[in-house]
């Protein structure tokens, strides 16, 4: 991530969470947070807890975020964001609690003839691959709840559409037929065929590496008739360290009304 | 294969669906997405940290020590690049990159109680690490990443609460301090559980052979043989190996070692001098008369004190007077006590110190900047002031002091003194790439600490060629250490691989 894209970041950020903008050169941004957002970036629980055990005026931080300090003419005072950023870090982690669940419509053309909206639902699944290496892949699967038919890449889609939060006038929104319980069933289980499919080599390889240092461990103690704890322990952390597992994670998803 | 399944969203999902609401922001949703596939993690292979690590300049041989690590050991090495080429940025990007890939969260970080604070504010500032420093009653439970010094940890209580934790990582810094395998901090390191491990030193091998040994069984049981087996291959004579080709195989499996020329970095050479010099005839006098103790007495017959007299004797009258008088606070006998006093009669009488002399012709010459390393206290006292009355101000230093005194010091001897006087524990953990001379006033039996020493100036940064000075007084027991020096390094470049200069080369 650039310094301009962070920026940018920042700035939607705070303008869809309602925090004011006091500054903005495109290098530095000055903010003023909410409440809310204070407590959730800011790191300062004993802070809260005092003001509402006393019934205090809330003061909530105001921010001085530099983004790109080769820009910087005049010294000021601030707090450098860049990408590894712990501050950036929780804004991400923020970002990702506060955008959970949707749920949006098409924008429908007033001028079409009983215009009608269906129904479908989109999980964002991430697949983490893990043994002592890592491989991610996401997932964007959505449902059509009337037929059942699944597609991915749906975020791709929806997020080139022209969406609104409100239901349209004059627009009929068929009601589904699979209910978004089954629906969200349907998909796990279509994740679960789609790693099921996938090249498994990375598991089979760990193992195998696993296989190898182990039979190092046992050679140290080969003829040793009572292995010592240490043993024991080494087995175990070769375990932890090789054993190939996966992990399946929800990012967001919601319910779309489209054309 | 087991998957497995992390989130409540179904559970949020359901309880909106039900309530209708509240439904989340469009744009923070669109951006949380954008968000993770930024931050996906495409590949097995290759790195993720050094994007992030925006507060550092990450040199190539750091980053491919780091992937090398990670790819082809699994996770688990020693760490072993000469001093000065950043071992300690390759462990944070090590680190850095399994803590981004989600496989490691616990980390455990040992290293001498000198070198704690740097750690912590190395990993905070330039890895973006949360690091804590251990102190007493440190709830290191609550901690992920906590740098901890040897000796606290090895100790009770400390030893059981790390033994309760569950740490994915522990990192060794100096990892020579675990060299032999009877001590408590190599017991303790033993039953660790060590799931990703790095051992870092510049020096694998001091003295013998066996020192590689232990070091690879801790970290990777069985990779070297168990120890019969290892002792039946490589142990005909301690010093000199004859499976040293294989033996040198097997341990490049499990180690990373960059030397300054293969870094791509042009780096200043170093050039050694061995600078014999003379007794008088006064001081081969008493050194002879010092050699005949073991005669006269037989509690003089224990080579160790024998030895250490001997190098005292080489270093100054002041250091050999003060372990005579311990001598003398002894039981010993009459004629013992007598001959004592005659050698100290002898000593209190001497007028000149050949070395400090030579010493004193080095520092001239060089007309700037110059480290002096002694082994003795009572001798870098001695040079203090013999390099006063000649008028050259000097500061002294050694390895005991706090954090503010070192840098306190390292500040006035770049500012105000030509030369700086340390004893061997000052030798790690202060950085003075603005000096170029270094006297080894006296050897050391070990060459590493040698290394040590000369790495302190021989470093990243050094912008001109340095100058060592390895000091020996001809037909005494410092030849013997010369001797025993060189056949050191012989062992270590067999086993190991090459080095840089120490001693002078024989033509």
């Amino acid at each position: 991530m650039y310094a301009e894209q962070i920026h940018e970041y920042l700035n939607n950020f705070f303008k869809e969470t309602n925090c004011d903008i006091l500054e903005d050169e495109g290098f530095l941004l000055s903010v003023q947070l909410t409440v809310d957002m204070d407590k959730r970036i800011m790191n300062r629980p004993f802070y809260w807890q005092y003001i509402e055990a006393t019934n205090s005026e809330p003061n909530p931080a105001r921010l001085n975020l530099i983004t790109d300090r080769s820009k910087m003419q005049t010294p000021f005072m601030g707090e450098m964001i860049h990408f590894g950023s712990g501050r950036l870090h929780q804004i991400f982690k923020t970002t990702k609690e506060l955008g959970s669940f949707v749920k949006m419509y098409h924008s429908i053309d007033q001028n079409l003839e009983n215009p009608m909206l269906i129904p479908f639902l989109c999980v964002n699944y991430k697949v983490s691959y893990l043994s002592d290496q890592t491989k991610e892949v996401l997932y964007s699967l959505g449902i059509n709840l009337i037929n059942g038919q699944i597609e991915d890449h749906f975020h791709e889609f929806v997020s080139q559409q022209n969406l609104q939060s409100t239901m349209p006038k004059n627009v009929y929104c068929l009601d589904f037929i699979i209910k978004p319980a089954r629906g969200i069933e349907r998909l796990d289980s279509m994740i679960q065929q789609i790693i099921q499919n996938d090249d498994h080599s990375w598991a089979e390889e760990a193992k195998a590496r696993w296989e190898k240092e182990l039979e190092v461990l046992n050679y140290f103690y080969d003829g040793v008739e009572e292995k010592p704890e240490s043993y024991e322990v080494e087995k175990k952390a070769l375990e932890e360290r090789f054993n190939p597992r996966i992990k399946v994670e929800i990012i967001n998803g919601g319910l779309f009304y489209l054309k | 294969m087991i998957i497995e399944r992390f989130s409540n969203w179904r559970e949020g999902f359901t309880e909106r669906l039900e309530h209708d609401g509240p439904w989340d922001s469009w744009t923070l949703y669109k951006m949380s997405y954008e968000t993770e596939k930024m931050n996906l993690i495409p590949d097995f292979s290759g790195l993720q940290a050094p994007k992030l690590l925006t507060n550092i300049q990450l040199l190539p041989h750091q980053v491919e020590a780091a992937q090398t690590v990670i790819e082809k050991m699994n996770g688990k090495a020693i760490l072993a690049d000469e001093v000065g080429l950043g071992k300690t940025i390759e462990a944070g990007l090590i680190m850095k990159e399994y803590m981004i890939r989600g496989i490691v969260k616990k980390v455990l970080i040992l290293v001498p109680a000198s070198l704690q604070n740097q750690w912590v504010t190395e990993l905070n500032v330039r890895f973006f690490i949360p690091a804590i420093a251990y102190r007493k009653n440190t709830p290191i439970e609550h901690y992920d990443v906590m740098v901890m010094s040897m000796d606290t940890a090895k100790k009770s209580p400390h030893r059981e609460k790390i033994y309760e934790q569950n740490y994915d990582m522990i990192i060794i810094d100096e990892a020579h301090k675990l060299k032999n395998h009877k001590t408590q901090i190599y017991e303790f390191v033993q039953s660790l559980k060590k799931k990703f491990c790095l051992l870092l030193t510049a020096t694998p091998i001091q003295n013998d052979v066996f020192e590689i040994f232990y070091l690879v069984s801790l970290l990777k049981p069985g990779h070297l043989g168990n120890y019969e087996t290892f002792q039946a291959s490589f142990s005909a004579t301690k010093n000199s190996i004859d499976g040293e080709k294989y033996l040198k195989e097997l341990v490049n499996q499990v180690m990373v070692r960059n030397r300054r020329q293969d870094t791509g970095i042009e780096w200043k050479t170093r050039k050694v001098h061995t600078i014999p010099v003379r007794f008088t005839e006064e001081e081969r006098r008493v050194y002879d008369m010092i050699g005949e103790l073991k005669t006269v007495s037989s509690i003089f017959s224990s080579s160790f004190t024998m030895v250490t007299l001997l190098k005292e004797m080489c270093s100054s009258k002041e250091a050999t007077y003060l372990t005579l008088n311990k001598m003398m606070q002894k039981g010993i006998s009459n004629e013992e006590k007598e001959y004592i006093d005659m050698i100290m009669d002898k000593l209190a009488n001497l007028e000149v110190n050949s070395k400090a002399e030579k010493v004193l012709e080095i520092v001239k010459n060089a007309d700037d900047k110059v480290i002096i390393f002694t082994e003795y206290r009572a001798t870098q006292a001695f040079l203090q002031w013999y390099l006063h009355s000649q008028g050259i101000s000097s500061v002294l230093f050694n390895g005991k002091f706090s954090k503010s005194k070192r840098d306190w010091v390292r500040q006035l001897f770049r500012e105000r003194d030509q030369v700086l006087i340390a004893t061997e524990s000052g030798g790690e953990g202060i950085n003075l790439q603005f000096c170029h001379h270094v006297i080894n006033y006296d050897l050391p039996w070990n060459p590493m600490k040698l290394e040590q020493r000369i790495g302190r100036v021989h470093r990243l940064g050094q912008e001109e060629d340095v100058h060592i000075y390895n000091l020996a007084i001809e037909n005494t027991i410092e030849q013997k250490i010369l001797d025993l020096l060189e056949s050191k390094i012989d062992v270590f470049e067999k086993v190991v691989g090459d080095l840089d200069d120490i001693l002078a080369r024989k033509a």
